[in-house]
């Protein structure tokens, strides 16, 4: 996934937030779940095509404290890991 | 709100309806007199739907009665797909069509449709579900593999089906092919109640029972399942009696009320809309559907917590288990089969005791 890239989250699948602020993301249409942390939760609320992954990373840098240096590749890999799992979908940058 | 609990429930068991085309002897939801045998409207079904679905619930297991039963069963379906849920039906297999299995398949969310058979010929099902209905689960079972909808199989041991366990297991694992099936046996329910005597297993046919499945799943390397009934048992009682022997210390989980953990994740629907805890504790009314918040109910309900906390009950409360050299190992089992046998929710069932089942006559050696 490029930095430039616009992930958007799978309209199907279905968050299902705890007490702990951690989560659940579900797809119905495959029975798979993945539990995500409430950083990840911060993320899958604000990944709905409008936003470039560099931005994504932005915001939670202004977000979260002591967010450390590998944040960004970091947030592309869970990304990517979604992207791998049909949770979300990605909207490529427009070619230059 | 106790530790470990969810926000929401995850699944939800829904008695779609009390119409059924079978009336099976043991059959847990018949006859019960805390229950309103009455439908709700498709329109109510669906309106909760949407509730579950703003819920985050994951899972409905869909039943009756029959649910095959509703006219509206595509209908109800669909709305449990269109609020992103996957499901699961009960059924007995008789209603069963090219048509409805078609269907079945073709939400792509189904995960299961579990038939019940009891046995691997007609007198050894028909015997307690009534003339033909084996031939309905078979056919149904069949239908359903052609559509490629996936089908467990449910046995329930019973008085007159304890002696055809070993050719029902062939029937099901090798002449249908289903890669496992589930058992349980005949519990203290509904009909069941009115038919004991006659259906129930004695000590003898339990420990026919458990002893013929446990050599079975050994041979089907495992493909036999069970949470309840004489495989389940055998499985924990051989644990509890080789501990005992040992004089080893007490199970993590052992001495106290904590053999149901249903409460934990999931709560059911009667017919009627009435949310109750369990199918199994239908007279436990929590609120109605529609009309109560579901997720207040879950949170903050007080009869839930209790079941909840259940699981704190020494077993050295009770009288039932004074003396009882089981008692660090033992979970007290079903609070369901605890209160149509006692009276009580907070008890131990007299059901699954391992020390009644000694007294018995019984063996676990």
């Amino acid at each position: 996934m490029n930095q430039t890239d616009r992930p958007v989250a799978n309209p199907l699948v279905v968050l299902r937030e705890e007490f702990d602020d951690w989560a659940v993301l579900f797809n119905p249409d495959t029975a798979d779940a993945v539990g995500i942390n409430p950083l990840g939760v911060a993320l899958w609320k604000t990944i709905d095509g409008t936003r470039t992954v560099a931005q994504l990373v932005s915001q939670v840098r202004a977000g979260f404290a002591d967010v450390p240096a590998s944040a960004d590749a970091e947030i592309a890999a869970y990304l990517d890991d979604l992207i791998g799992k049909g949770f979300v979908g990605c909207e490529p940058a427009p070619a230059a | 709100m106790s530790v470990g609990v969810m926000r929401t429930p995850r699944k939800l068991d829904l008695e779609l309806t009390s119409q059924c085309n079978l009336r099976c002897r043991y059959c847990y939801f018949f006859s019960n007199p805390a229950v309103q045998y009455r439908d709700l409207s498709t329109g109510e079904w669906l309106q909760f739907f949407a509730e579950l679905g703003s819920l985050g619930v994951m899972d409905v297991t869909l039943s009756g009665g029959e649910a095959l039963m509703r006219t509206d069963i595509r209908q109800l379906i669909q709305g449990v797909v269109d609020n992103r849920m996957r499901f699961a039906l009960l059924s007995n297999g008789g209603l069963i069509d090219d048509a409805t299995a078609a269907f079945l398949a073709g939400t792509k969310r189904c995960n299961h449709v579990q038939v019940s058979l009891d046995g691997s010929r007609p007198e050894a099902h028909d015997s307690a579900r009534g003339r033909g209905s084996w031939e309905g689960a078979v056919r149904g079972i069949r239908t359903l593999q052609r559509h490629g909808v996936p089908v467990a199989v449910r046995l329930t041991i019973h008085h007159f089906n304890v002696d055809d366990l070993e050719a029902a297991a062939r029937f099901i694992l090798d002449d249908l092919g289903l890669s496992r099936f589930g058992t349980n046996s005949a519990g203290y329910f509904g009909n069941c109640q009115r038919h004991a005597d006659e259906m129930m297993l004695t000590a003898a046919e339990r420990q026919m029972a458990m002893d013929t499945l446990t050599r079975l799943n050994r041979e089907y390397n495992g493909r036999i399942n069970a949470a309840a009934g004489p495989l389940a048992e055998g499985r924990v009682w051989r644990k509890m009696e080789a501990a005992r022997k040992g004089g080893a210390s007490a199970f993590s989980n052992g001495g106290r009320l904590t053999g149901c953990g249903c409460t934990s994740n999931k709560i059911a629907v009667r017919s009627d809309g009435a949310i109750v805890p369990c199918n199994m504790l239908p007279h436990l009314v929590l609120g109605y559907i529609n009309r109560d918040a579901l997720a207040a109910i879950w949170q903050g309900d007080p009869v839930l917590a209790g079941l909840r906390g259940r699981r704190e009950t020494p077993l050295s409360d009770f009288e039932f288990c004074a003396q009882c050299a089981y008692q660090p190992y033992c979970t007290g089992n079903c609070p369901g089969l605890a209160y149509t046998l006692t009276g009580q929710v907070n008890h131990p069932s007299p059901d699954a005791c391992l020390r009644r089942f000694v007294a018995d006559g019984g063996c676990v050696c």
